[in-house]
């Protein structure tokens, strides 16, 4: 009992979320359009009170790391938790302007708001399941981020990606959108099967669920020998699944029609919130293994990236339709993001990159789209490049908005891509990877042409007479903010990029653990053998009532006597 | 009136204001008369400053004076610093002195100019590169004056800049230097790297201590052992000098640089920036006689200039060029002189050089100026054929211009005279010396002496075919490169029946006049600062024998290589040659005078029938050696041909492998593309068997690494 109440002590934020989400759906079943129109508003507050419970959770980061990944004991977030909450918070509320006023545009929607009281027809309605999957998606990102349990971590990861099926189905009077989510929902599915069979396979290597005893068990394996080849499988097909989310290569087929199909709102949201749940459950994954990701697996991140940013870059080239190209664009950039994962090893640095990168190429994803969203072509989404051609002489401020938005993406300086991309390329040099960052930078280049074609287009194009500007006063205010944050993080981004280093990096000072950061690889050749016996590092400290510690206890017997010295160096030619 | 020396910081920043101030004037065009003021306020004051200081300098020079840090790269400082010695004051006397007439002269000449706000701006921009050049104190700083009056030159060059000509001249002055400039940027590095310093102070000291032991030890200068490179340096810095100077073979943009407006080529194409090569050899003389081929031939290549370019001067028939190539074949002199040091003695120091420099700057810009004067009354007009017997018309400007012919033919007792006799003096007895270049500098001696005769023969033909015999002219087109401004409110003042309303139409009443008939032109702006220029080219030679200002000055500047103690007979020999040669080039001059008298002034039928009995030469001097030519068949075109060929080489392999590199991603693309069709299966299929081949990758490596 008192185990479950701790558990829930650090899951304000998320129950707030869930209530409001419920509320949401109790609104929208009102047979008065003001009630109904409260939907939006109460999601609103609740966003803003699960960011109060984050931050009244949120303490000085003492304890966790590595080996207790999100662990909540006490009330206490993890700070990595605790980071992605707040920026859940932070761009949820942004996308929860652009999105705002998707329902009206809902045809049902609108029959039924201008048929005010005469025959209501809940089932007619769309507005308050919207802004309750929106919400419950977003909890799955924040549970994602606390996840210390690979059953928690599949559930809240599928709990960030079936709402998103609805909202891409629901939210757009097109059979494209219902194609788009038919697609999304079975190639989801597809890939929840792969890392839910890696899951498995990681439970079947360990036996136990619990991320810190599969982190003891690993770190057990790789001071005797190596990962055995279960443990490794389960990890590459966890990463393989995974890398849907995050819409990498071979995932990554489904993103340019899903994207092309949803309304652009819901394309924003997709873009930013399973990116986000994505990159923070590799995080985690690759946080079994701590600072020795096995060669493997450092060789499918490698082959991912490469083949993730060009691919992303070069398809985005061909693209004719703006929502394609974006799409596109979000493929390159988990490819650039995952340069820093394969950077994970060491100082971590790279885990950080990764977590400011995703805040910010979000933020300028959004402006990009909320844009787009403006924009109204013969009555439907614009969404070619004609569409937006001469934008800057109709509307200067969205075409603003936009060429903020692009440069961002391009990594313009001082935008906030340009410090994400410095971050994450400076981290793969450092470990090593010069080679990755010189594809990286030249699909940089090669994605330039795109984002400068959008913003010539805007500039520089011919108006077209079909599209027009609607006015949607609170899509624009979150396209013109999210670009004004993307500039200001860009010149004065030192607090966030200090967060997501803390939230990676916070326990420095934990005498263990600070021994396993700074031990460079070739120091496993030594056998660091005292520090590897010593595998509780969390355990004692954090989490005394939780079953993990019984677990960790019986788990790895560390064989002081054995020679370290091959076996180590056998790992590291893993 | 003295003043501190620190003061003389403060010469370079005052027209870098009226620079400013210039620039804001061009664009408001109430105040554009401000900008007049300012330059030559700025420069005056500049010369009242040198003048202030001057009784200070030879105590304890030189003197250094830091104004900030420029550059400062770890260990590597440069300075913005001035390095005042005498030479620097002598220097600035011309600059300040001769720009601050020249100035006062041009706001009455521009007058009416659609671009006077700009000319003023580029001028007082052009008095701070050229004080910033003779002030510094590192070769850095140097070369940034160096740079900075061949841009002001380049601006001033191309001053009218919708006359196609003037553009194309500007262009030509900026090349050529380029080519100069090269190698003096070479020059600098390599002092650098031998040196480790670009101080001017440091690197004298140094070439000075080097100078010492070559004098004491008697080692030759390929002994210096470990440095070769000091020898190469002297060779890179006086191309640099000959580029500035336009000397051979880098001499031709002068001549064009004639299309500027007058009052620049006075002070800059005369009097100032092209003499920054002989001041910076003079500067640098120590490091120079480290090399001993160096000096011997910045002699020779100074002596075959000016004779070069006055058998040109002879035949040239547009005022304004002649005394282009005069002004050329006058630098060859201070090349000359420059060149005709040794430490061997027995001339040790470049006194002669400096101080033609500083007569030639008075006289020079005393013709050019009154050659305009000339032209702002004839419209234009600059061709000798097409003008006679101005003197009534114009009596002040003929008997200013006679001054200045007298100076520089070298009539006995004016400045030229002196100056120049003291080069020829020099020259010769370095022939009579032991030097193991006596025969060249013998050879020089009389190349001198016939470029006097020479000098003062193409000198007068001018003046005698412009002031004297019948009274005949011919209007020229336009207002000297008055522009259209000026011409078009011409012709409206013309419909007006003379009625110049407002002061802004005044110039259009002159501009009226231009087409009737000559005039004398305005006195208080333009005439009176010409007397004083009148004054000097007179006066100074007289003054200087009686004061010795400038051979004070520079036996305690860099220009000056050792006292080489001097028996009395070796003294009483100089003076004998000294006298000699005033006697030689005072009566060539006078020879020289009147036979241009004869031919241009009294029989003039009789200059015509010479002409034509050598009309073949004639023509190859009216072409210049048809130098211009030589250089279009010799480097120009094969250039063109060169820049065509790899034109095509750019447009079709370069450019193609752009485009292949732009092509490639797109292609890559198209080739990708087959994988997005849209089809739920094949997305399904591509996911699970991407997800397979990972898991087959990995195994089987596994498996290959467990084998080992």
């Amino acid at each position: 009992m008192n185990l479950m109440t701790e558990k829930i002590a650090g899951l304000w934020p998320e129950i707030s979320l869930l209530l409001g989400a419920c509320s949401c759906i109790a609104a929208g079943l009102a047979g008065t359009v003001s009630v109904r129109r409260l939907a939006a508003p109460i999601a609103a507050v609740a966003l803003a009170v699960a960011g109060v419970a984050t931050l009244a959770g949120a303490s000085p980061p003492t304890s966790i790391h590595i080996g207790a990944h999100g662990s909540s004991a006490n009330g206490i977030a993890a700070p990595l938790a605790c980071y992605v909450k707040i920026a859940v918070v932070g761009v949820g509320l942004l996308l929860l302007l652009v999105a705002a006023a998707v329902p009206n545009r809902i045809r049902s929607d609108q029959q039924v708001d201008n048929a005010p009281g005469s025959a209501f027809d809940a089932g007619l309605v769309m507005r308050g399941e919207f802004f309750a999957f929106f919400l419950l998606s977003l909890t799955g990102v924040m549970l994602v981020s606390g996840a210390t349990d690979l059953v928690w971590l599949f559930l809240a990861l599928e709990l960030t990606s079936l709402p998103t099926y609805v909202m891409v189905a629901t939210a757009r009077d097109r059979v494209e959108a219902n194609e788009a989510a038919v697609k999304y929902f079975f190639l989801g599915a597809l890939a929840a099967a792969v890392f839910l069979y890696g899951f498995t396979l990681l439970y079947g290597a360990t036996g136990s669920t619990d991320l810190n005893v599969i982190h003891n068990v690993a770190k057990h394996q790789l001071a005797h020998g190596g990962l055995s080849p279960l443990l490794l499988t389960g990890m590459l097909l966890s990463i393989v699944g995974i890398a849907f989310k995050i819409a990498a290569v071979p995932m990554h087929f489904y993103a340019a029609d899903v994207y092309q199909g949803a309304s652009t709102a819901v394309t924003a949201f997709l873009a930013f919130v399973p990116k986000t749940a994505g990159f923070v459950a590799l995080i985690l994954i690759l946080g079994i293994t701590g600072d020795h990701t096995p060669q493997p697996v450092i060789w499918l991140l490698w082959a991912m990236e490469a083949l993730t940013m060009t691919i992303g870059n070069v398809m985005g080239l061909l693209q004719t339709n703006v929502k394609r190209v974006l799409a596109y664009s979000s493929i390159a950039h988990s490819g650039y993001m995952l340069l820093g994962l394969v950077a994970l090893g060491g100082h971590r640095a790279g885990e950080a990159a990764v977590l400011f990168y995703v805040v910010g190429y979000g933020l300028a994803t959004i402006a990009a789209f909320a844009v787009l969203g403006c924009l109204e072509t013969n009555g439907d989404e614009s969404q070619d490049y004609a569409h937006i051609a001469g934008l800057a002489k109709r509307n200067p401020g969205l075409a603003a908005t936009l060429l903020l938005a692009v440069l961002s993406l391009i990594g313009m300086p001082p935008l906030v891509g340009f410090l994400g991309k410095v971050y994450l390329f400076t981290s793969a040099i450092d470990h090593g990877y010069v080679c990755l960052v010189v594809i990286a930078a030249i699909n940089s280049a090669i994605g330039a042409v795109y984002y400068l074609r959008i913003a010539s287009a805007c500039y520089f194009g011919k108006p077209d007479e079909a599209t027009r500007v609607i006015d949607w006063p609170s899509r624009r205010v979150g396209g013109t903010a999210a670009a004004v944050i993307a500039l200001a993080l860009g010149i004065v981004g030192g607090p966030l990029v200090e967060a997501a280093s803390l939230a990676v990096d916070a326990p420095i000072g934990h005498p263990t653990h600070s021994t396993g950061i700074v031990l460079p690889p070739a120091d496993d050749e030594r056998g660091e053998m005292p520090d590897t016996a010593t595998p509780q590092p969390a355990a004692p400290t954090t989490a005394p009532a939780d079953d993990a510690p019984a677990a960790t206890e019986t788990a790895p017997q560390p064989a002081p006597e054995t020679a370290p010295s091959e076996p180590a160096g056998k790992s590291s030619d893993m | 009136m003295t003043l501190e020396l620190e003061t003389i910081k403060w010469i370079p920043w005052l027209p870098a204001l009226a620079a400013v101030v210039g620039g804001v004037c061009c664009m408001r065009k109430s105040m554009r008369n401000l900008a007049a003021p300012a330059c030559i306020l700025s420069i005056l004051a500049g010369f009242i400053i040198t003048l202030g200081v001057q009784s200070k300098v030879t105590v304890d020079s030189p003197r250094v004076f830091k104004a900030f840090t420029w550059i400062h790269i770890e260990n590597f400082a440069v300075d913005f610093s001035f390095y005042v010695d005498p030479l620097t004051i002598i220097m600035l006397t011309v600059i300040t002195g001769v720009g601050t007439l020249v100035a006062w002269y041009a706001s009455g000449y521009m007058k009416g100019d659609r671009g006077y706000a700009r000319f003023f701006a580029a001028v007082s921009l052009f008095i701070f590169a050229m004080t910033i050049l003779v002030m510094a104190d590192n070769l850095f700083l140097l070369y940034l004056g160096w740079e900075g009056v061949g841009l002001c030159s380049y601006l001033l060059i191309g001053f009218y800049y919708n006359k196609p000509a003037a553009v194309a001249a500007a262009k030509k002055a900026f090349i050529v230097n380029r080519i100069g400039d090269l190698f003096f940027a070479l020059g600098i590095f390599l002092t650098y790297s031998h040196f480790h310093t670009v101080s001017l102070a440091e690197v004298l000291r140094s070439a000075g201590d080097l100078n010492t032991n070559l004098h004491a030890g008697g080692q030759g200068v390929f002994d210096l052992g470990a440095a070769p490179s000091v020898v190469v340096i002297p060779f890179l810095l006086m191309l640099g000098a000959f580029g500035k100077s336009a000397q051979l073979p880098l001499y031709m943009w002068l001549p064009d640089a004639m299309e500027g407006p007058t009052p620049v080529s006075a002070l800059i194409h005369a009097a100032t920036m092209v003499t920054a090569g002989v001041y910076l050899i003079a500067r640098l003389l120590p490091l120079f006689a480290l090399s001993p081929y160096a000096l011997p031939i910045v002699a020779a290549v100074g002596g075959a200039t000016a004779l070069f370019a006055a058998t040109i001067a002879l035949c040239q028939c547009d005022i304004k060029r002649i005394f282009a190539y005069s002004t050329i074949s006058q630098l060859g002199y201070m090349f000359m002189g420059v060149g005709a040091v040794s430490t061997a003695g027995p001339t040790v120091s470049a006194t002669g050089a400096i101080y033609h420099l500083f007569t030639h700057a008075f006289f020079k810009a005393l013709l050019f100026l009154t050659a305009g004067s000339v032209m702002h009354s004839l419209a234009g007009q600059l061709d000798l054929r097409k003008m006679s017997g101005l003197s009534k018309k114009m009596p002040i400007t003929s008997v200013l211009m006679l001054i200045g012919c007298l100076a520089l033919a070298g009539f006995p007792f004016t400045s030229g005279f002196f100056s120049k006799d003291l080069i020829l003096a020099d020259v010769v007895e370095m022939g009579r010396s032991n030097s193991p270049f006596a025969t060249l500098y013998s050879v020089l001696g009389i190349v001198g002496v016939a470029t006097a005769f020479l000098t003062a023969f193409y000198t007068f033909r001018l003046w005698f075919r412009v002031f004297t015999g019948p009274e005949q002219y011919e209007m020229g087109s336009d207002g000297h490169g008055h522009e259209e401004e000026g011409h078009d409110a011409g012709k409206a003042g013309h419909e007006q029946a003379h009625a110049p309303k407002s002061g802004e139409t005044a110039s259009a009443a002159i501009a009226v006049e231009h087409h009737h008939e000559p005039h004398e032109v305005s006195f208080v702006l333009m005439n009176l600062p010409l007397i004083f220029l009148a004054i000097g080219a007179l006066g100074a030679g007289l003054w200087e024998s009686k004061f010795g200002w400038i051979h004070h000055g520079i036996e305690t500047s860099s220009a000056f290589l050792g006292y080489i103690p001097k028996t009395a007979s070796d003294a009483g020999e100089a003076h004998d040659i000294h006298f000699t040669m005033q006697l030689i080039s005072g009566s060539i001059a006078i020879v020289g005078i009147a036979l241009a008298a004869w031919f241009h002034w009294l029989n003039r039928p009789a200059g015509e029938r010479v002409a034509r009995a050598f009309s073949g030469l004639v023509k190859v001097l009216n072409n210049k050696y048809y130098v211009d030519e030589l250089n279009d068949a010799l480097i120009v075109r094969p250039l063109r041909t060169l820049a065509d060929v790899l034109f095509v080489f750019d447009s079709l392999i370069i450019d193609g492998i752009v485009q292949l590199v732009g092509f490639l991603p797109r292609a890559l693309g198209m080739s990708l593309r087959p994988s997005q069709q849209g089809e739920l299966q094949g997305y399904g299929l591509g996911m699970a068997f991407g997800a397979a081949f990972v898991l087959i990758v990995v195994l089987w490596s596994l498996n290959l690494v467990a084998m080992h």
